[in-house]
């Protein structure tokens, strides 16, 4: 495509006031190589007149199209030219809103900008999707249970096939087994049949639906829109192709075997789990000698919230005890439940079942540490129990404890097998071949043939829970058209387990639509760019086969990688690891930003600061500042980046070796509580640039001229002074002695 | 503290909620209650602990408690309770059960505080009138000794009132006891302690410190003073008729001070019980119209002086049917009172008073 350019310069929101066109206008043409003719100015560009403007210069041909206005965040409806190359330059947020009006420095800002802006814009390429041949639509659903079921009917009745494997001999999980439900709708103080049998029928008897129970998945190879799996029923195989999973294995009770301390082992003391069957079977007694229970003293929180066993809360264990304190009572109106907890947490609506579960006399909570559980003869025990609301250590006789144990959610066994595997292989083939040996193999769930291992990546923090994206996105695996759905992503009750398998249900859909379509599925959905890198180069040396956080890089039998492309999320982490820099956007490689960085105008006597934005939270944070007019020194050049994974070493040199003084990498919080779209971008770029002081040391330089600085989208007020309290440390180290040359 | 065994007990729990409790269950110990007591000690204040006891049935912890009697039911507590538990009336439910716990024979705090007791007075009394064979309406001139003789209204009531004050200072022998036992104070300034109770209980200070229903004060101000003026005026009948054996002063003139103290009495309770009934409809909306058990002292109160204003009023009119059946419920209602004494809310004449006599004789009130 022959590029044909025009420049537009908006005047409105204030631009014209601070800007002189007259100004910008020759210096634009000279740097950015492009005739004056075609550099134009409007009041309002994003007016239907100004519109209009533009599309009046399309049809003559125009195709290359760099607009200085407003924010990319913003009107990007109405800046959209279908069929034309188009790039946003932020004069209104970074220049306007920010620079004192008419200055020099507002001058020099915009000059900066609108350049780098056409720079970008020559170097870069129209994109064109890629769109991958023989994709399937089709949703696989692994799981029976609240989760699994509610996936299947929602994405069935959305018009999708769906493959449903059960590893159980009957659907239903867990919710199958309840005697009763805890209310599901107001007043929330009746206790309810369980729902969960209309749901099993109605997937059972659905035509887009197909079955597989006693099944399990042996094999899941390929990408999204292109998986191929094998499911495995009593030992036949079956192989077929779908495009994305929603993964919604489920739980297993907490066991209480380690909660000895809780008197588990005595024949009267039970879990939640046996309550619930003995009271589907009719009675509440005694296992010791089949008597009636008629004091049962619940024990909440039982391994839970401890440290020594499940560090979480299990999220529905307090309504649990509540609704079998219910049965106690519904079954003998004489008889007691006694609920000891640490704190009660009935989350959303099952607020209003615990209110009225607290108002039946017979029903007695109180806050509690247990501290044992001992024989008061006669098959009975005292609950010993120390900072109580009763003031004082207490010791009260029941006749049944029922101990309310967690969930251990399907992943974690699993993940901690791997984890261990790969903390041995660590060690050589010999620690390798005797774990492998000691240690009996788990049931795995997924069975990927992905490079970056067979089962979702365990999480920090996470406990053994699928990892998921918990702040942003939640249902999003780093492993794309993988959705977690249920309480294998995180403790919930049934009604939230109905609600998360929805949400996953839609990720699922967005998923094989985007696919089919070419572009990246999240969180950049509108991107039809890919990373397209030049392979002659290609020394496989693996950075970005272990470095992509979502595995979508492969390697062959030579050990060469190759992208699974519909993995891709588009952030870029490959083209930031790569020390080939053979990894290329479209609108987006190393050498735009490397060209932008080296156009920026370095006087001998000025200061001059790049920050390379992260475009999910960092941008966004700055326009917010700018919204409020919070002062930026204008010394301060921004570049936005995809993520600061893709930030590339080499722009350290570019920048320095140009004579700017000083570097800000600015990005999302990583750590347990990481808030980055792609998960490890930041992190990765601080590992990276935990190195960069050996570069700054090749160049002489004072390593303090780069900081990375993490900050959230919310905290956009503090922003600026951070970059301003950056910029007056570089001034006290003084300017960069390259400028010279 | 030591570890201590407790025996949760649904039957008291029940007695609680149905004697007027029934909203204890709601209350979830945030302790907002006793914060905004102003009525209760700093040290071990109450009432979110008397809660938490009530809701596990710990009868046992209620037995020598001097606090649920120290409450004077302001109902700040109440009013403040983000729960809606009501502790205020809680805690006057729990006082119901702590008379039960102290009267002899306890049966009859059940009899009276339940709605088949009036009816049975009224069969009583017009048995007994019968009996005397004046149980009728009386040609000529209405004179009420004609209908209930002097002699008949003493040897029926004046037991029934002894009774009634025997029954009360047992069960305040027994509370004793219990609080000493409970509390481990054995000894202190008795003697003191029973005047400084005295003082605040005629200077009604505890009531002046309620803040929502602080119209409390003047109602119970009333009824409390206009008790002791009839107190005196009945005590006059008595010198005059039994000990001097002269003639009834209530024949005499109206400038007399029998009457004096009569009208000033009748005139002070009557208004104090209908402000009494007044602020129970104000406040209704956050504290509730309260129990049977509370709503039947008010009645009573209102209905002897009503009814003795009116038999007033209609003698004087010379209506005879109306002013003999009026004064005969007078006199049911007034020896319901007599026999309502210890094992009605008016029983907290004498456990009230105990409880902060014992607060004062423990010390507990300086700490």
């Amino acid at each position: 495509m022959e590029k044909k350019f025009g420049v537009y310069f908006c005047k409105g929101c204030g631009i014209g006031e601070s800007v002189s066109f007259e100004k910008l206008k020759p210096r634009v043409s000279g740097k950015g190589k492009v005739p004056v003719d075609c550099i134009k100015e409007h009041p309002v560009l994003c007016s239907p007149e100004g519109l209009e403007f533009i599309k009046n210069d399309i049809k003559e041909g125009t195709n290359t199209i760099i607009i200085g206005a407003c924010s990319p965040r913003v009107k990007y409806a109405e800046f959209d030219f279908p069929g034309t190359l188009t790039e946003r330059v932020n004069l209104r947020e970074f220049v306007a809103w920010t620079a004192e009006p008419m200055s020099a420095d507002a001058q020099s800002l915009a000059d900066d900008y609108m350049v780098m802006g056409i720079l970008k814009a020559q170097k870069g390429g129209m994109p064109e999707p890629n769109i991958l041949p023989d994709l399937s639509k089709t949703i696989l659903v692994i799981g029976g249970g609240m989760s699994g079921l509610t996936s299947a009917i929602e994405t069935a009745n959305a018009g999708y096939q769906v493959v449903l494997v059960e590893k159980e001999a009957e659907l239903g999980g867990w919710g199958a087994k309840l005697y009763k439900e805890t209310p599901r709708q107001y007043p929330f103080d009746k206790l309810e049949e369980p729902g969960i049998f209309a749901r099993i029928k109605e997937v059972e008897s659905h035509p887009n639906i197909k079955v597989f129970k006693s099944s399990v998945l042996e094999k899941t190879d390929g990408q999204p829109g292109l998986l191929d799996i094998t499911i495995k029923t009593n030992g036949n195989s079956e192989s077929m192709r779908v495009g994305a999973v929603i993964m919604a294995a489920g739980w297993k009770p907490y066991d209480a075997s380690k909660l000895e301390y809780l008197g588990y082992g005595k024949p009267n003391v039970i879990t939640n789990v046996q309550m619930e069957e003995m009271a589907k079977k009719g009675q509440i007694i005694r296992p010791s000698d089949g008597k009636e229970a008629k004091k049962v003293a619940f024990i909440q929180c039982a391994g839970s919230r401890d440290a020594n066993h499940l560090p979480y809360c299990s999220s529905f264990c307090c309504a649990t005890s509540l609704k079998q304190a219910k049965y106690v009572r519904e079954k003998n109106g004489e008889a007691l439940a006694m609920v000891f907890y640490k704190d009660i947490r009935t989350p959303g609506q099952t607020e209003l079942f615990y209110k009225s579960m607290q108002n039946d006399p017979g029903i007695m909570l109180t806050k509690a540490e247990v501290t044992g559980i001992s024989d008061a003869g006669n098959g009975n025990l005292f609950v010993e129990a120390d900072n109580t609301l009763l003031g004082e250590k207490i010791k009260v006789e029941a006749d049944l404890v029922v101990l309310a144990t967690g969930i251990v959610p399907a992943t974690r066994a699993p993940q901690e097998y791997l984890d261990g595997l790969t903390e041995a292989q660590k060690k050589g083939d010999v620690a390798k071949n005797s774990y492998l040996e000691a240690t009996p193999k788990p049931d795995f769930i997924l069975n990927l043939t992905y490079r970056q291992g067979p089962e979702l990546p365990s999480l920090e923090g996470a406990s053994g829970f699928a990892d998921s994206n918990f702040i942003c996105f939640q249902y999003e695996t780093r492993r794309t058209g993988i959705y977690a759905a249920g309480c294998v992503r995180q403790p919930m009750t049934m009604a939230d387990a109905a609600d998360d398998a929805a949400g996953a249900a839609m990720k699922a859909i967005q998923c094989v639509e985007h696919v089919a379509k070419g572009i990246a599925v999240h969180p950049r959905a509108w991107d039809t760019t890919f990373p397209d890198p030049m392979m002659i180069k290609c020394t496989s040396c693996k950075r970005c086969t272990e470095e992509c956080p979502f595995g979508a890089i492969d390697e062959d039998e030579k050990g060469t990688p190759f992208y699974r492309l519909n993995r891709c999320r588009r952030c870029g982490t490959c083209m930031g690891a790569c020390p080939e820099r053979i990894v290329s956007f479209k609108d987006f490689s190393v050498d735009i930003v490397g060209s932008m960085i080296k156009s920026i105008e370095v006087d001998e006597d000025e200061f001059r600061i790049i920050v390379l934005a992260c475009e999910n939270d960092a941008y966004p944070a700055l326009d917010s500042a700018a919204i409020k007019r919070i002062k930026i020194n204008p010394k301060v050049r921004i570049i936005p980046v995809r993520c600061l994974g893709s930030t590339n070493l080499v722009w350290v040199t570019d920048a320095f070796s140009k004579g700017i003084d000083g570097l800000v990498l600015l990005g999302c919080k990583y750590g347990e509580n990481y808030q980055c779209h792609f998960v490890k971008g930041s992190e990765l770029a601080n590992y990276r640039f935990s190195k960069v002081k050996e570069t700054l040391d090749k160049l002489q330089l004072e390593s303090d001229r780069c900081q990375l600085l993490q900050i959230s989208i919310s905290e956009y007020d503090n922003l600026p002074k951070l970059i301003n309290d950056f910029v007056e440390r570089v001034e006290e180290i003084g300017p960069n002695p390259f400028k010279e040359f | 503290m030591a570890e201590q065994v407790i025996k949760p007990d649904l039957n008291f729990i029940n007695e609680v909620i149905n004697g007027g409790g029934e909203s204890m269950k709601k209350c979830f110990q945030c302790a907002t209650c006793t914060v905004v007591c102003n009525v209760t000690p700093d040290d071990n204040p109450f009432p979110r602990k008397e809660m938490v006891w009530a809701q596990w049935g710990l009868k046992e912890k209620f037995i020598g408690n001097p606090d649920v009697w120290l409450c004077h039911q302001c109902n700040d507590c109440t009013a403040y309770c983000p729960r809606g538990a009501k502790p205020g009336e809680v805690l006057g439910a729990i006082r119901k059960q702590s008379i039960k716990q102290y009267s002899a024979p306890a049966a009859l705090v059940n009899f009276v505080n339940s709605k088949a007791y009036i009816p049975i007075m009224f069969l009583l009394l017009a048995g007994l009138l019968s009996m005397a064979g004046t149980f009728k309406i009386h040609d000529g001139d209405i004179v009420f000794t004609k209908f209930a003789s002097t002699q008949f209204l003493q040897i029926v009531f004046t037991p029934v009132l002894l009774f009634g004050i025997a029954v009360g200072v047992l069960g305040v022998k027994k509370f004793w006891a219990d609080m000493k036992a409970a509390t481990g104070v054995t000894s202190g300034d008795l003697k003191g302690s029973i005047t400084e109770t005295a003082k605040e209980i005629l200077s009604h200070k505890k009531f002046t410190m309620c803040d929502v229903n602080a119209d409390r004060f003047i109602a119970h101000f009333l009824v409390f003073y206009s008790f002791i003026a009839l107190g005196i005026a009945t005590a006059l009948g008595v010198l005059y008729i039994d000990i001097l054996h002269m003639e009834s002063p209530f024949r005499l003139g109206y400038g007399t001070p029998v009457k004096l103290f009569g009208f000033i009495g009748a005139a002070g309770l009557f208004t104090g019980a209908l402000l009494m009934i007044n602020n129970r409809f104000k406040h209704s909306a956050k504290l509730g119209l309260g129990s049977y058990f509370d709503w039947l002292l008010i009645t009573i109160v209102t209905v002897i002086m009503a009814s003795g204003i009116l038999a007033w009023i209609t003698r004087l009119a010379g209506v005879a049917p109306v002013a003999y059946s009026i004064y005969f419920i007078h006199l049911v209602f007034v020896l319901s009172l007599f026999l309502y004494l210890p094992f009605s809310k008016l029983g907290h004449l004498f456990y009230r008073s105990a409880a902060i006599c014992f607060m004062k004789y423990s010390g507990r009130e300086k700490k």
